[in-house]
C-alpha cells in the first residue's frame, strides 16, 4: 500500500477558509485581551500570575510541534510498537524533570523573565550571552521548523505550494502575537490546544478502525521485523530512546519558551502546571506516533520514502473531508503554537538581556522596550521565512545548539543551589565542553584507540551526571550522588569499551560531563559564597520604574562576580572583567 | 495479543480526552473566577 496524495485535497477556497478561521479566530482572541498601552512585563511574562488552566494547555501547546507528531510516527514507522514510546514519553519527561529546579528558579527570581536574564544577575556578561545566544538560535531553528511544517502541510494537502504555505503560516502567526506578545501567545495556546487535543482524541481511534483494525494486527503482523514487535525492543532503546534520555535535562534548560512560562505562572501552581502538560504532552505525541505503528501493519509506504509523508498521507487516506480538516487544523495549531511562543521567547531575549540590562534597569523605558520586542518579532519571522525558504539543512547546527545546551545544564543548575559557582567556572566549563564535544560528535578523531577509551570514560561520568541530576531534582544532592555513582558503577563495565560507537549519545554525555568535572573543579575551593538574595533585586518588573538599585555605582553595569572584591588585598585578579559586590 | 496491542493503541486518545477535560476544567473556572472579580483573565 502507498499514500494516496499525488493530487490536492482541498479546494484553494476551503484551505483559505481554514486559515482564515483558525488565524482570524486567534487574532480575535488577541483582539479580545489587547491594551491600547501594553505592558513590558505582561508582554513577557503576562506578570507572573497566570492560572492553571492557561499555563498547563500553554506548557502543552508550546511543547508539542508539528515536528514531534511528524517525529514520532515516524519512530513507531522505524522502530515498531516502542517506538511512539522512546520519543513521546522522553520528550514528555523534559517537562517534568525541570519542574523541581523551576521551583528553585522562581524563588531565587520570583519576577525574572528569561533565564538568562538571572544569569547576568548571578554571574555577568559572558555567561549571559552563552544562555541568550544559544535561546536565540534555538527558537529560530524551532521557528524556521515549523514555518516549513507549515508550508510542506498546505502544499501537499491543497493546490498552493510550498513558499505560499510558509507564507501564510508565518504571516497567520505574526498577526496574533505582534500586538500583545505573550500574553496573546498564552491565551491563544488554550484555543490551540483544544484542537489539538480534540482532533488526536478522535482523529487516532477513527484511522483505527476505519484502516481494519484490530484485525490488521493478525493479518500484517509478518510485516514487523522481530525489533519492532518487541516492546523491549534494543534497536529502538539505543536508536531512540537513550539519545533522548541524555537530551532530557539539555533540552528543557535551553529552551526560553519554557523558561518564559515558568516565570509566567502563579508560583503556587508550578507543579500541577508542569504535571499536566508532561501527561499531556506524552498521551498526546504518543497516540500521535502510535498512527506510524498502524502504518508499519499495514504496509503502508509514504510517498518518495519520506518518512515526513506518512501522517498527512495516512490522514488523506483514511479520513473523511470533515475529519481531514480538523486534521488540518491540528497539525496547524501544533505549529503555530510552537512558533508564537518563540516569537514571545525571541522578543523577551532582546527586551530583557540585550535592551534592558544593555541600558541598565532603572534606566530602561518600557516603551521603548515594547517597540524592540515587536521589531524582534517582524525580524525573526522575516529570517524564519527566508530560512524556510531557502530549505536549508539544520541538522548540524540543531546537533551543536544541542550539546551547547548539553554543556550548560550542570553550570546553570549548579549556579542556583552553589553559591561558588564563579562566572570563570561557568565560561570555562561550557567552552571546554563544547570543545571536547565537537571531535567527539563528528569524528575528527579516531576513536578505536587510547582516545576511544577516554571518550567512553567521559561518557559514563556523563551518565552519572544526567541521572544525579535528575535525581537531584526531586530527592536532594545526597540521593543524587549515591545515583550517579551507582550509575556510573553500573554502566562503566558495559559502556567502557563500546559507547564510543554511538557518536551522538557520546556526543551529549561527554558535554555533560566534561562541564560538570571542569565547573566543580574551578568552583570547589571558592572561599567566597554568592547571596542569591541579590538575583530578585536584579531582575524585577521593568515597569515598575526598576526595582532596588541594581548595582553597587548604580550605573546598571554587569553584576559581580562573586568573591572578587572581597578577597585579600581587594585586587580581582586577571581573568576578571566585571566588578565585584554583593558576596557574602 | 490483538486485544493487548487494541489497548496500546487506543489508551492514548483516552488520555488525551482526560487532560483535555483536566486543562478545559481549568480554564472555565478561573475564566469565571475572573468574571466575577471583574478582573481580566491575563
Amino acid at each position: 500500500m502507498s499514500g494516496g496524495t499525488d493530487t490536492a485535497q482541498f479546494s484553494a477556497v476551503v484551505v483559505v477558509g481554514l486559515l482564515v478561521l483558525f488565524y482570524g479566530g486567534t487574532f480575535l482572541i488577541s483582539t479580545r485581551i489587547g491594551k491600547r498601552e501594553e505592558n513590558a512585563d505582561g508582554y513577557m511574562t503576562a506578570g507572573n500570575n497566570v492560572g492553571f488552566g492557561i499555563s498547563a494547555a500553554s506548557m502543552t501547546a508550546t511543547w508539542i510541534w508539528a515536528s514531534s507528531m511528524y517525529a514520532s510516527a515516524t519512530s513507531g514507522y522505524t522502530y515498531g510498537i516502542s517506538g511512539p514510546i522512546h520519543y513521546g514519553l522522553w520528550g514528555a519527561l523534559m517537562i517534568l524533570f525541570i519542574y523541581p529546579f523551576g521551583k528553585r528558579i522562581r524563588k531565587v527570581a520570583p519576577k525574572a523573565h528569561t533565564l538568562a536574564e538571572v544569569m547576568y544577575a548571578r554571574h555577568g556578561r559572558s555567561s549571559q550571552l552563552m544562555l541568550a545566544g544559544s535561546n536565540v538560535v534555538g527558537s529560530l531553528i524551532s521557528l524556521m521548523s515549523n514555518f516549513i511544517a507549515g508550508g510542506v502541510l498546505i502544499s501537499l494537502l491543497s493546490p498552493f505550494n510550498f513558499i505560499q504555505g510558509v507564507v501564510c503560516v508565518a504571516a497567520g502567526v505574526l498577526l496574533y502575537t505582534l500586538w500583545s506578545g505573550f500574553r496573546a501567545s498564552v491565551m491563544t495556546d488554550f484555543v490551540q490546544v483544544v484542537a489539538m487535543l480534540g482532533a488526536v482524541a478522535v482523529i487516532v481511534p477513527f484511522i483505527f478502525f476505519a484502516a481494519g483494525f484490530p484485525a490488521a494486527f493478525e493479518t500484517g503482523a509478518d510485516n514487523l521485523t522481530p525489533q519492532q514487535g518487541n516492546f523491549f525492543s534494543s534497536e529502538a532503546f539505543m536508536g531512540q530512546g537513550a539519545p533522548y534520555i541524555a537530551a532530557v535535562l539539555a533540552y528543557a534548560i535551553g529552551n526560553q519558551t519554557i523558561a518564559q512560562r515558568l516565570f509566567a505562572v502563579k508560583e503556587s501552581l508550578i507543579k500541577p502546571t508542569f504535571i499536566t502538560a508532561t501527561i499531556g504532552y506524552g498521551a498526546m505525541v504518543i497516540g500521535i506516533g502510535m498512527l506510524g505503528v498502524l502504518a508499519l501493519y499495514l504496509g503502508f509506504e509514504p510517498s518518495g520514502g519520506d518518512l515526513n509523508n506518512l501522517i498527512p498521507e495516512m490522514a488523506a487516506e483514511y479520513l473523511p473531508p470533515a475529519l481531514l480538516a480538523l486534521f488540518f487544523i491540528m497539525i496547524v495549531g501544533a505549529l503555530s503554537s510552537t512558533a508564537d511562543a518563540d516569537l514571545a521567547a525571541l522578543s523577551s531575549i532582546t527586551m530583557a538581556d540585550v535592551y534592558g540590562q544593555g541600558v541598565g534597569k532603572e534606566k530602561a523605558d518600557p516603551k521603548t522596550m515594547l517597540l524592540v520586542g515587536r521589531i524582534t518579532m517582524v525580524v525573526a519571522t522575516a529570517l524564519g521565512v527566508t530560512f524556510a525558504s531557502l530549505q536549508l539543512s539544520i541538522l548540524d547546527l540543531l546537533v551543536f545548539v544541542g550539546a551547547l545546551w548539553g554543556a550548560l545544564v550542570f553550570p546553570v543548575l549548579a549556579s542556583f543551589y552553589w553559591e561558588k559557582v564563579t562566572n570563570k567556572a561557568f565560561t570555562t566549563s561550557v567552552l571546554v565542553a563544547l570543545a571536547v564535544f565537537l571531535p567527539v560528535r563528528f569524528g575528527w578523531i579516531p576513536v578505536d584507540g587510547a582516545f576511544g577509551i577516554v571518550v567512553d570514560v567521559l561518557a559514563v561520568l556523563g551518565i552519572g551526571v544526567v541521572l544525579g541530576l535528575m535525581v537531584f531534582g526531586f530527592l536532594g544532592a545526597r540521593a543524587a550522588k549515591t545515583v550517579g555513582v551507582l550509575a556510573v558503577l553500573v554502566s562503566a563495565p558495559f559502556a567502557i569499551g563500546s559507547l564510543h560507537e554511538y557518536a551522538t549519545l557520546c556526543g551529549s554525555l561527554v558535554a555533560y560531563s566534561v562541564s560538570t568535572v571542569i565547573c566543580w573543579a574551578m568552583s570547589v575551593r571558592q572561599e567566597e559564597g554568592f547571596d542569591f538574595s541579590v538575583i530578585a533585586e536584579r531582575t524585577g518588573n521593568f515597569d515598575d520604574g526598576g526595582a532596588a538599585a541594581a548595582t553597587a555605582d548604580g550605573q546598571g553595569e554587569a553584576p559581580p562576580v562573586p568573591g572578587r572584591a572581597q578577597r585579600p588585598g581587594g585586587a580581582p585578579d586577571a581573568g576578571d572583567l566585571e566588578p565585584a559586590a554583593h558576596t557574602k | 495479543m490483538t486485544v493487548a496491542l487494541s489497548v496500546y493503541v487506543l489508551m492514548w486518545p483516552v488520555a488525551v480526552a482526560v487532560i483535555l477535560f483536566v486543562i478545559s476544567r481549568g480554564f472555565f473556572r478561573e475564566w469565571l473566577e475572573a468574571r466575577r472579580n471583574g478582573q481580566d483573565m491575563i
